[in-house]
């Protein structure tokens, strides 16, 4: 995520109406979970968040982090559903307006707070959470050992961390793309600043914080499917779209596309689940 | 049935020219594909797929990134088959 302070990431700085038209209503920036290639995006979200809360065994009673909370459907999905108290945080201001309002309009307000800051440098969080989660967000912070301690530091014992990432394949293919021009496009302009990083690496960072390993998901082909989605609505949308920034459907295309290409040649996508337990 | 070398270099050459959007009679099997006019490594990368899908093989990652021609996509393709 970028931010009006942290200008590093040209693709989350576009329009926020130009994420209305390819996303699906609840505005999720991150992959589905299809049950089968027929669902609907709106679907396949659902299914995702609701995969994500019975992972981290969300109840009514639970109290859960969003980190990377975006435009918020995670956040609202489990305060509105699963009755959780809920803090999202995001380093961009406009998208904790957009949270609150939706959070206000759905009688959430009590359970939804959105905090506005890099996740790295957030003084004032809640702790002794149930959950944290952190869906495509840590790819934008380079210090991850750093990140796993903060995140374990804030959970109570026995509380999950549901973190989900695009990943290099492996070792090999990072060490042969990781300087090469399509990984630069996708590093800089679509993760900004991001950094890819092998599964085996977010492994190890989980062990060295002192996490255990409770659930390990490979989400690539459902990533695939999402996007292929959005390329779709990009298409059917394209007129609307260029009227908000002429040009930007084919620039918006090319860049999902590029970003389909390489699932599983290389990159990945994982879900993996931590227990702040022994 | 298997497949000749020279039907699959046929399949493999108009693969090659619908993703990289050029006539399949200018293709010829010692071309680098990444040398073709507005060729880049995501359209090889996305040709490969097309290819893989087509005849229902997974390659090698040594043969996913190290082909160059016509020629060695299908040769790879005929020894995964």
């Amino acid at each position: 995520m970028t931010t009006l302070e942290h200008p590093t990431n040209q693709h989350y700085d576009l329009d926020p109406r130009v994420f209305g038209l390819f996303l699906d209503e609840s505005r999720k920036y991150s992959s589905g979970w299809y049950l089968t290639p027929d669902d609907s995006l709106e679907t396949a979200q659902r299914q995702k968040m609701s995969m994500v809360a019975d992972l981290i065994h969300a109840t009514s009673r639970s109290r859960v982090l969003d980190i990377g909370s975006g435009w918020g459907a995670l956040v609202l999905h489990l305060a509105g559903v699963r009755g959780c108290d809920v803090t999202g945080i995001s380093p961009a201001p406009r998208q904790r307006d957009f949270v609150e309002k939706r959070a206000r309009q759905r009688g959430l307000s009590s359970r939804v707070r959105i905090v506005t800051s890099p996740f790295e440098e957030a003084a004032d969080l809640p702790r002794g959470l149930d959950a944290v989660t952190a869906l495509g967000s840590v790819v934008h912070m380079p210090d991850l050992p750093a990140v796993f301690a903060k995140a374990r530091g804030l959970l109570r014992r026995d509380g999950r961390m549901y973190v989900s990432e695009s990943c290099f394949r492996n070792q090999a293919i990072r060490a042969r793309f990781d300087r090469v021009d399509g990984t630069d496009f996708v590093r800089e302009a679509i993760f900004g600043n991001g950094e890819l990083r092998p599964l085996s690496e977010l492994v190890a960072a989980a062990e060295d914080t002192g996490f255990s390993v409770e659930t390990t998901v490979d989400l690539t082909r459902h990533y695939h499917r999402t996007i292929e989605q959005w390329i779709e609505n990009v298409q059917a949308n394209a007129a609307a779209l260029n009227r908000i920034q002429p040009g930007i459907a084919a620039q918006l295309e090319h860049y999902l596309d590029v970003s389909n290409a390489g699932w599983g040649y290389t990159t990945k996508h994982y879900a993996l689940v931590l227990r702040n337990a022994r | 049935m298997t497949a000749s070398l020279d039907q699959i270099t046929d399949t493999v050459r108009t693969i090659v020219a619908d993703v990289l959007s050029v006539p399949a009679d200018e293709l010829s099997t010692d071309t680098d594909l990444r040398d073709v006019e507005g060729a880049d490594s995501i359209k090889v990368l996305r040709l490969i797929a097309r290819i893989e899908r087509e005849y229902d093989i997974e390659l090698e990652d040594e043969d996913v990134f190290g082909v160059s021609t016509i020629a060695d996509v299908a040769d790879v393709v005929r020894k995964a088959l």
